[in-house]
């Protein structure tokens, strides 16, 4: 049996930011992660905000960025392009471009140089309290051990169990998880090869598609569909729209990623005795946009905080955790709430509705215009924007 | 529950089932089939159609 005071499950951005966090914070700290290669395979378009970087303190590196992302292209059902640059428009993961299979491992490092010891190819497949503490079962490599730890963080990411063996709900409904499949691809032909790019309407009924930039001719390729609302799976949709997309319809792929996005917004329930969930677990992911790299680092973060300060207080209960609940509400809570009213708003219009608007936005000077003014002007075009917009912004 | 060889182990399944019967392993998925009331939630969410029901 391994004795620890903090037991991360996961290694992706959220677990490795947990455990990185918890080290500093001066507990002792392991990580485990299934996969015998951390961050591969990838199951991501990539894109991150440089302020939620910064925000995050963590160091640039050509290694893990692929490309810098300049702008924001959006198009529209019949192909009206709407172009803004990132400097007038806050969008929320534009920025870079993230290599993530170099990513992932590059923050599981950082949580190793903090302190925390990592095991790779390490399945979590049950937990049991004892006492004040918890008993976890783990496989490696076909050999059965028990980690026994003071705190468990769940960073277990879109599949997670681990928080359920504790009692907490994250399993979700299929109408608050996206289904995403997505081609890596080499020799497309993008429009604007230095922005990121989004297609919205029945290309992707419930999410929308995205052509995200890595290098010259080569991009990631995907969509998120609401299962709750087509027939078709993912898989489908994707395929349909690379043959009608002008940028795809010549490229060739060269790895599939599939997974699920949970976009409900932030799980009410994150604690329970012992344990704290985050990361895509806890649905740490923009409702609006769907990415989760920086939302899940900074929930991460505050679970890694916040459980090393429970393990010096020697008070591992529900009580004690609480304060998690609230920290998160405030970093990322009351965010995900205007998104969740803008995606509503997004997924009410029609396709001829998104044509309209686009066509009202493409010639804008967006030089002197900014997301309030932006919203400002949707509502004279949609009288929907009103409604559900209006008193957001 | 029938796996079919295509499946990639996105766990996206394993996320949405309501009564938590579903392990993903490296390379393999786990059904506790024994408690499946057959909900088939995790059929709908699947993105690449990897799954089917079993009958019998
Ligand atoms: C197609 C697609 C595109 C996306 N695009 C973007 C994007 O462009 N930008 C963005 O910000 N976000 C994007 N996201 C979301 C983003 O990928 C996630 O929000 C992010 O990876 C969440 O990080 P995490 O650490 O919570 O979980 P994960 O990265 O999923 O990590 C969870 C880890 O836990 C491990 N694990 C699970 N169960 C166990 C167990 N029982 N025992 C041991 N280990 C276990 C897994 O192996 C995994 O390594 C996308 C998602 C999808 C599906
Ligand atoms: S959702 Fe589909 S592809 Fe993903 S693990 Fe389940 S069966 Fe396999
Ligand atoms: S059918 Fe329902 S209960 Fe059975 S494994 Fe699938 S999601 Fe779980």
């Amino acid at each position: 049996m391994m004795e620890t005071d903090i037991l991360v499950i996961g290694a992706g951005p959220a677990g490795s930011t947990a455990a990185k966090h918890a080290a500093i914070g001066g507990a002792n700290v392991i990580v485990i992660d299934k996969k015998s290669e951390i961050g591969t395979p990838k199951r991501c378009a990539e894109g991150v905000s440089k302020d939620g970087l910064k925000k995050l303190g963590i160091e640039l590196s050509p290694r893990w960025i692929a490309k810098e992302a300049t702008g924001v292209r959006m198009v529209s059902p019949n192909g009206t392009a709407v172009n803004l640059t990132e400097d007038k428009v806050k969008l929320p993961e534009a920025g870079y471009i993230l290599e993530r299979k170099i990513f992932d491992k590059h923050m599981a490092m950082d949580a190793g140089r903090a302190g925390a010891k990592i095991m790779v190819k390490t399945l979590a497949t049950g937990l049991r309290r004892e006492e004040d503490q918890v008993m976890v079962t783990v496989e490696n490599m076909g050999e059965e051990l028990e980690i026994k730890a003071k705190i468990v963080i769940a960073a277990d990411g879109p599949e997670s169990r681990v928080g359920r063996w504790a009692g907490i709900k994250t399993a979700l409904k299929p109408k608050n998880m996206e289904s995403c499949a997505q081609f890596e691809m080499a020799g497309v032909q993008m429009a604007e090869p230095d922005c990121i790019e989004f297609h919205f309407g029945s290309v992707a009924p419930g999410g929308y598609a995205w052509i995200f930039p890595k290098g010259d001719d080569i991009a990631n390729v995907g969509l998120g569909v609401l299962t709750t609302i087509t027939d078709k799976s993912a898989y489908e949709h994707l395929l349909e729209f690379v043959e009608s997309n002008p940028a795809t319809k010549n490229a060739q792929p060269v790895e599939l990623n599939i997974g699920g996005d949970p976009v409900g917004g932030l799980l009410k329930k994150m604690v329970a005795d012992n344990v704290l969930v985050t990361g895509d677990a806890a649905s740490m992911v923009n409702p609006l946009t769907g990415g989760g790299i920086i939302s899940g680092m900074l929930g991460g973060r505050i679970a890694g905080q916040v459980a090393a300060q429970a393990v010096a207080d020697g008070d591992y209960s529900h009580k004690n955790l609480k304060v998690y609940e609230k920290l998160c509400e405030d970093e990322l809570g009351e965010s995900f709430k205007k998104y969740l009213k803008a995606k509503e708003y997004l997924l009410s219009l029609s396709d001829e509705e998104l044509d309209e608007i686009a066509e009202v936005f493409k010639d804008s000077d967006f030089e002197t215009i900014n997301t309030a003014e932006m919203v400002r002007k949707l509502v004279k075009i949609s009288p929907k924007a009103l409604l559900k917009l209006g008193k957001l912004f | 529950m029938i796996v079919k060889e295509w499946c990639m182990y996105c766990g996206e399944c394993a996320g949405v089932c309501p009564r938590n019967l579903i392990e993903v392993r490296e390379i393999s998925l786990n059904f506790n089939e024994k408690e499946c009331k057959d909900c088939q939630i995790c059929l709908q969410v699947c993105p690449v159609q990897a799954l089917e029901k079993r009958n019998d």
